[in-house]
């Protein structure tokens, strides 16, 4: 009976904790005390710069805070995004807050990416991929423990300042885990040294997890995340963020079982919102000054049952949000009325879906996964202001619109003494985002247009084949992966030289529209080569490609990329030497109003020592970004905002 | 104790019926008696329509009418005051014994009439050709406009008068003294325009009432008299009057889909305007003769456009 218990607590732990990563799907371990990839400042790190670790992943910069995470050069209208499995919408018609960015690193546990149309069960118009945050949970032990821990951060460079304590408790039938972070920075300063405006931040979460165990096979578990972000810079934009404030909060139901066909069944409901205030009050020569407030909250719930049966692993999803999004803007004109219009119109989307995926081992060197989902979703306008404005642009548009999606894939393994082989491909579609669908005059500093949504849009869908091979040695390992997706009526904003711009100094005005086809390539390479025990030399090159109906370039895709890392090991000391850069990017999207992103290459440093002092567990972390202080933007640098300069770092974690 | 809840339920939901079982309650108006057999004022329900309507305007003070001593002549506007501009009037007589409201009733010579103090001048302005019931659900209420070239000021000031027959008995309302207001900045809905020796008018009804959103933009388009101390009739000419709207304080942004106002069977001219936002809406304007000649504005600088702040 201990033994059973105990077994089980663990199974609960492992459920809660650890995900197992499936094949093309990459894992970025965010809490201490884990194996596998991570970023080299330990968990003081932001959830960017933990995201950045992945290779599929790249990040939108529009400031030092809140990027915005692509996914095989596709981003967040391609890519679902999950809390634990809970949707969660930003709140601002900009893009300035991505919904990575109301989570702290203390609040996860790891980020689990699944390339691809293979998404996570609960995501939706994943065509590019989808990222499931998972929570950071105690769990039950069997015999009671007490955590206390605490980060401390520190960068030279925009005197960054990071600080968290979190406190855990664990028992057989309980367990409790909570903490805080705060986060600020000034303004950073460019290569060469010259100072950024609008690039500071501040920032504090606060987090609980709980759970209570009812009977050793079931258990309720509930989780708290307030975040809120102020006085936050974008240098790329006309304005700032004055807050952004986001409760996260799910109450779930798990039971296990044993020996059974089911294994596990976990029922969640969940319930956020967010609330973004912009603020341009600070920017010196605003014509206009305005008022944008946006606001999202979401409510919903997933069902899951896995099972087992002889070569299958089976899961099946049921799930259901309801989401509101309006956002509205204010404009002052020194002496005259204020200008009003709502941005996006008070929508209301119900959406539900069910998934399935099966895991088949077909015989020691085969496996065979195979995930579909079928979601079908209502969205109505709620703000009678803002759909008669809308139909200015589309007379006799309807106040109600419905959608289906859904999308298949499945991928073939073959493992052959030290190769891997796989081979898969998929089919889905997204309905458009709101943004596509009904945003109204959301300005672009991109390309400086202003982009009206389209309610007419026809769902975009994809086709995706992929491709990886991957041989290991005893001293290295190397992969090689492809991708390509073949969009139908893919959603891009299209130039309408009928209308005229709202923003003062814009180029035009852009609808969204549907194009016939297009193409996204990936490619990636990477390489492991343990050279000594202690030395490790590790390689990681990409590229990519995107091509509209016209065989013109996308925008916002990655020009050729490398890595390359000498790491060394000794004892408790890890240090590592990275050069890192981008060629020049020659495929740019010059008719979407991109600009040719120049080469680049920087020099990383970092180095971790982990030491005990009596029964506390420290790890020292320190490193330098961008050794030689060299000025570059990349490709993703949104209006091409210069990256940080030299940056020296020095973090301290201590666990007890 | 189920039972008895049960009963509870049962007596809760037959109260709530109950109200609609006893037919037609009688109407009440505060301050009308009404008098089924006076076949001269308004039945129960009309009245009713007539002071719900009454509650959504307010009585012009200073004007005073009453005709054979035992009818009183009331006129309405949609704040009680008067502006520069369009401005909607409605008559209304009411019987002093009953307080009920009149259907037989009839405006005259309507006619507005400002006294230009330093030039010792009189003259007129737009106004409606007839005073008459525009809602057949408001047989009681007659309608008629006056658009103000100027507000009350120094410089002149206005009067108005009107004749009303009540029940075939006469009253005339003499030459009253009455405040016409300046509309505040940012809001200018009457220009003039002139085709050789004539002078007319571009009156924009109620632009107040717009949305974001596609609107019905209505206009009338009245010739100066002559003499000009005679009411401004509506010109027997058709013109087309092309509209552009613009944002000036969003560097001239506009709205896409905006129809010109053409001539109705009613006189009016009517089009479509499309707003983008709130703010204030610059409409220039470009007036077309019969033949599609521009006879005004249209011009870079021209001063031919009305503003309205919504």
């Amino acid at each position: 009976m201990i033994i059973e218990t105990l077994l089980l607590s663990l199974i609960i732990l492992s459920d809660t904790t650890a995900t197992e990563p499936q094949h093309l799907d990459e894992v970025v371990v965010v809490s201490k005390g884990q194996g596998g990839r991570r970023s080299a400042k330990g968990q003081v790190a932001s959830i960017d710069e933990h995201l950045k670790e992945l290779k599929n992943v790249s990040l939108v910069r529009r400031g030092s805070y809140a990027w915005e995470p692509v996914v095989n050069n596709m981003a967040m209208e391609r890519v679902s995004t999950t809390i634990d499995g809970m949707k969660i919408f930003y709140a601002c018609t900009d893009k300035m807050d991505p919904v990575t960015s109301y989570v702290e690193s203390s609040n996860l546990q790891s980020i689990l990416l699944n390339s691809g149309l293979n998404g996570n069960p609960q995501a939706t118009g994943n065509i590019g991929g989808s990222l499931d945050l998972k929570l950071r949970k105690a769990g039950f032990l069997y015999n009671p423990e007490w955590k206390i821990g605490a980060d401390a951060g520190y960068e030279s460079n925009g005197h960054l300042q990071v600080y968290g304590g979190e406190a855990s408790y664990s028992s057989k039938s309980f367990y409790t885990n909570g903490g805080f972070f705060y986060r600020h920075a000034d303004n950073y300063k460019e290569g060469g040294g010259r100072e950024v405006s609008f690039s500071q931040f501040q920032k504090i979460n606060a987090y609980d997890n709980f759970g209570f165990r009812l009977s050793p096979q079931d258990a309720i578990e509930g989780t708290f995340i307030f975040d809120r972000a102020t006085n936050v810079g974008y240098p790329a934009l006309n304005m700032d963020v004055a807050k952004a404030e986001a409760f996260i909060t799910s109450l779930s139901y798990k039971r296990l079982w044993e020996e059974r066909l089911v294994q596990s069944w976990e029922t969640k409901v969940y319930y956020n919102h967010i609330t973004h205030v912009m603020d341009d009050t600070t920017r010196p020569d605003v014509q206009i000054h305005m008022d944008m407030p946006g606001k999202s909250w979401t409510t919903g719930l997933y069902s899951l049952v896995r099972a087992n049966k002889g070569a299958h692993e089976l899961t099946v999803n049921y799930d259901l949000y309801y989401n509101r999004l309006f956002a509205d803007m204010t404009m002052y004109p020194g002496g005259a009325a204020p200008m009003y219009m709502v941005t996006w119109p008070d929508v209301g989307t119900l959406n539900t879906g069910v998934a399935l995926s099966d895991r088949i081992r077909l015989g020691s060197a085969h496996t065979l996964n195979i995930s579909a989902k079928v979601a079908w979703q209502q969205q109505r306008l709620n703000n009678e202001e803002g759909y008669h404005a809308l139909s200015v642009f589309f007379p006799g548009m309807q106040q109600q619109y419905h959608q289906t999606t859904g999308r298949i894939a499945a991928n073939y393994q073959l493992s052959i003494h030290n190769s891997q082989l796989s081979v898969g491909a998929g089919w889905g579609s997204r309905a458009p985002t709101v943004t596509e669908a009904y945003g109204y005059y959301l300005n672009n500093t991109y390309d400086q247009y202003d982009y009206i949504g389209n309610p007419r849009l026809k769902n975009e869908s994809a086709i995706e084949v992929n491709a990886g091979y991957q041989v290991s040695g005893s001293k290295f390992q190397v992969s090689g992966d492809v991708n390509a997706f073949f969009f139908s009526n893919y959603i891009i904003g299209q130039f309408e030289d009928r209308l005229s711009a709202m923003t003062v100094g814009a180029e035009g005005v852009k609808v969204y529209g549907n194009i016939s086809h297009a193409t996204i390539a990936n490619f990636s390479l990477t390489s492991q080569w343990t050279i000594q025990p202690w030395l490790t030399w590790n390689t990681r090159l990409g590229y990519a490609l995107g091509q509209d109906d016209e065989g013109e370039s996308l925008p916002m895709i990655s020009p050729f990329s490398y890595t390359t890392s000498l790491g060394v090991h000794f004892g408790r000391f890890n240090g590592k030497a990275e050069v890192q850069g981008n060629a020049r990017q020659t495929r740019y999207g010059k008719k979407y109003g991109e600009t040719e992103t120049p080469a680049w290459t920087i020099v990383n440093l970092s180095a971790n020592y982990q030491f005990s002092i009596h029964h506390s567990q420290l790890a020292l972390r320190f490193g330098i970004e961008n050794l030689f202080d060299k000025r570059y933007t990349t490709y993703a640098d949104w209006c091409d905002i210069p990256q940080k300069g030299r940056n020296i770092y020095v973090n301290l974690s201590f666990e007890l | 104790m189920r039972l008895v809840f049960a009963a509870a339920v049962l007596v809760g939901l037959a109260s709530c019926n109950s109200n609609d079982d006893f037919g037609a309650q009688n109407i009440e108006i505060p301050g009308i008696t009404i008098d089924e057999s006076d076949a001269d004022c308004c039945s129960a329900e009309e009245a009713l329509a007539v002071y719900n309507f009454l509650q959504t305007v307010k009585p012009i003070d200073g004007i005073d009418l009453v005709v054979d001593g035992q009818y009183k002549v009331n006129v309405y506007s949609r704040t009680g005051t008067l502006h520069t501009g369009y401005n909607d009037l409605y008559f209304v007589a009411t019987k002093a014994s009953t307080g009920n409201y009149i259907k037989f009733l009839d405006i005259t010579n309507l006619t507005p009439l400002m006294f230009m103090s330093k030039m010792n001048m009189y003259h007129s302005t737009p106004t409606s050709s007839e005073v008459a019931t525009s809602d057949i659900n408001l047989v009681a209420v007659k309608h008629g406009w006056i658009s103000f070239v100027m507000n009350t000021s120094d410089a002149g000031s206005w009067s108005l008068a009107f004749d009303a027959e009540v029940l075939k008995k006469k009253g005339s309302l003499e030459a009253t003294t009455i405040t016409v207001g300046a509309l505040p900045e940012g809001q200018q809905w009457l220009k003039s325009f002139k085709v050789e020796n004539d002078t007319y008018y571009l009156s924009l009804v109620n632009p107040t009432d717009w949305k974001t959103g596609t609107n019905t933009i209505k206009a009338y388009v009245s010739k100066k008299s002559n003499p000009i101390t005679t009411p401004y009739a509506l010109a027997a000419e058709t013109f087309t009057v092309d509209i552009d709207p613009r944002m000036p304080d969003m560097g001239n942004h506009t709205s896409p889909n905006n129809t010109p106002l053409v001539k109705q069977e009613d006189g009016s001219y009517q089009g479509t305007i499309n707003l983008t936002m709130t703010g204030l809406w610059r409409i220039h304007l470009k007036v077309k003769d019969n033949e599609g000649n521009v006879v005004a504005g249209g011009e870079e600088g021209s001063t031919l456009f009305w503003d309205v702040t919504i």
